[in-house]
């Protein structure tokens, strides 16, 4: 029996790296706060109703499901903690006006997702409830840009879309639920030959509209195609308008942009522009985002809604190799002046490991480069010789 | 560096021309070559060659940007990750349920019996079946299907046929159609986003090859 083995897709995070995800997880906190995002510590796990209440059945399947002892009722360790947040503003916090909350922690998935390709993703996000505009979408693109430049990325990459667009389409053509998970899922692989042979029977502009959507993916441009071929219903016209908006916002931000009006992911909670971050390096979406309106509504109080968030296991995935932090090694003295220089040296942030007795120290194994020598009547750092 | 997916034999020969359309050559021939990574003429394009049903895995990790799947392949791996824009009409044949000559399939249908199926389209397979409300037991095999009803593995295979010479050749008779296979263009999802001006050119050129040729 290894005991000691982990299951699959559950990892350790090693000391360098482990350091490095710690130092982003505060700098992503600290840049939150500073924009007025108020950190919340929602639980580890809770009542399954609430958990995917307003998420749908996938997020259903990805949650780890326990019985509580205490009341026989069905718990799940949560699975993603956007909908938490939803329901501390709907709940608990009770605000008329704008609530901006941001959360950091372990979430658990029964199956490996992401860039990590982890069951354990290091989920950290923010979100904007109680304002309906196209003003707080912007507001958390650009700090979703700010993030991740904030972590070291550069050429960064949004693709947007607008969930309206199909769900208007589904809505004015009746099409009944069966076909409208069908033409989810084939939109959703851009699979135009599916779509095609899904759509025989129904009408030729919805035909036609669903058809284009497979192909309406790519720059700028694709907007103003998409008001030439698609139907001018409000509601389209007003999604694409706002994508519109959103890009002019983000070109100033030196992210580029993309468009692309087959994406439907969270089709089933999302209420209007969804949006996804890549960057080069990265062989999969590094930060999902979106507006979610009717989420609060299961929890007893609909609020407009959008936030993105991220994983940070996924994020330093593609980052090169964590690199550790080097040390300073003290020798065992009764001198007051080197406890002193430790002090100092530790103020300014560096690390300083003291010996615990007089036998030599494997100064590699403890990632010391440097050491405090006693000369010229006083303590100072000098650089450990490697032989 | 573009790379691109696909599987030695009939996929890679009904491929090429695809490929020529979009000015790419491979510089070796697979089926002489041992190589698995093949370049082309085009310095920032290659070409890696593995089996058929890990084409869809190597696209969806980002492993390959591109590759060339069988339909059949794609419906048991789910598509996850993917996107299958285009019908390459190559590699064509369908998936069929086959029995013994000697058996009444609609007869043990309507009997409601609890048939046996081989099949290395498991997942396939169980829709199918499940779609037309049938309860099956799965037994998943990796080569010679054929076999399965012969020496009493099972009632049913589930197979693709294109000329149904091998089926003739072991007294078996295709008594049902699953659906239509041909091969499909997969594309990896960040990799269109991110190199959408490289990919995009591509596949337009596939596109019209496809729409001459039909």
């Amino acid at each position: 029996m290894r005991n000691w083995l982990l299951p699959e897709y559950i990892e350790d995070v090693l000391p360098a790296e482990a350091l490095r995800i710690e130092i982003l997880r505060r700098k992503l906190l600290d840049l939150f706060k500073v924009h007025g995002y108020q950190y919340v510590i929602p639980p580890m796990l809770e009542y399954m109703e609430s958990l995917i209440t307003g998420a749908g059945h996938d997020l259903d399947l990805a949650t780890f499901k326990v019985v509580d002892q205490l009341t026989g009722r069905l718990m799940g360790v949560r699975a993603d903690m956007t909908p938490q947040a939803a329901r501390i503003d709907a709940h608990l916090l009770n605000h008329q006006g704008v609530t901006r909350l941001c959360y950091a922690g372990s979430v658990l998935r029964t199956k490996p997702d992401g860039l990590a390709l982890t069951r354990e993703p290091l989920q950290i996000g923010a979100e904007l409830y109680g304002h309906a505009g196209i003003e707080s979408d912007i507001e958390i693109q650009r700090l979703l840009i700010k993030a991740l430049q904030a972590i070291g990325i550069d050429e960064i990459h949004l693709d947007f879309s607008h969930v309206n667009v199909f769900g208007s389409l589904i809505e004015s053509s009746q099409i009944d639920a069966q076909l409208e998970q069908d033409l989810y899922a084939a939109l959703q692989s851009k699979d135009q030959p599916a779509v095609a042979a899904l759509t025989k029977a129904l009408d030729h502009t919805t035909r036609e509209a669903l058809l284009h959507l497979t192909e309406l993916n790519g720059d700028k441009s694709i907007l103003a195609k998409a008001f030439q071929v698609l139907p001018a219903t409000p509601a389209i016209k007003k999604a694409l308008d706002s994508l519109q908006q959103v890009s002019h916002a983000i070109d100033q931000l030196g992210a580029t942009v993309s468009f692309d009006l087959s994406e439907l992911r969270g089709y089933h909670y999302h209420s209007g522009i969804v949006f996804a971050a890549y960057a080069k390096g990265y062989k999969g979406p590094l930060a999902l985002g979106g507006r979610y309106d009717e989420v609060g509504q299961s929890f007893g109080r609909a609020r407009p809604a959008t936030g993105f968030s991220l994983d940070l296991r996924g994020v330093v995935s593609a980052l090169p190799p964590a690199q550790s932090n080097m040390a300073i090694y003290a020798p065992v003295s009764a001198d007051p002046a080197l406890a002193t220089k430790i002090t100092s040296l530790r103020n300014e942030g560096r690390v300083v490991i003291e010996a615990l007795d007089d036998a030599d120290a494997d100064l590699n194994e403890l990632n010391c480069n440097q050491k405090l020598e006693h000369y010229n009547s006083g303590w100072h750092v000098v650089d450990v010789v490697r032989n | 560096m573009i790379t691109i997916a696909l599987s030695k034999g009939r996929i890679f020969e009904e491929t090429a021309p695809l490929l020529a359309a979009a000015g790419i050559h491979a510089a070796e021939d697979p089926e002489s070559s041992r190589k698995l990574i093949i370049e082309t003429n085009r310095p920032d394009v290659r070409l890696i060659i593995v089996r058929a049903t890990d084409v869809p895995t190597y696209v969806q990790y980002g492993a390959a940007d591109l590759g060339i799947a069988g339909k059949d392949v794609l419906d048991e791996h789910g598509g996850d990750g993917l996107y299958q824009p285009i019908d390459l009409q190559i590699a064509k044949c369908k998936m069929m349920v086959a029995v013994r000559d000697d058996f009444d399939y609609f007869g043990s249908i309507r009997s409601g019996a609890r048939l046996k199926v081989v099949t290395k389209y498991v997942k396939t397979a169980r829709e199918h079946f499940a779609a037309k409300g049938m309860h099956v037991d799965l037994i998943k095999l990796y080569g010679s299907m054929e076999l399965g009803p012969l020496v009493g593995l099972a009632d049913v295979i589930v197979d693709l046929v294109s000329t149904g010479g091998t089926l003739r050749a072991n007294k078996l008779k295709a008594v049902e159609e699953v659906g239509d296979i041909s091969s499909r263009l997969v594309v990896n999802q960040a990799s269109l986003k991110l190199n959408r001006d490289k990919l995009q050119p591509i596949m337009d050129a596939f596109q019209t090859a496809i729409a001459k040729n039909k």
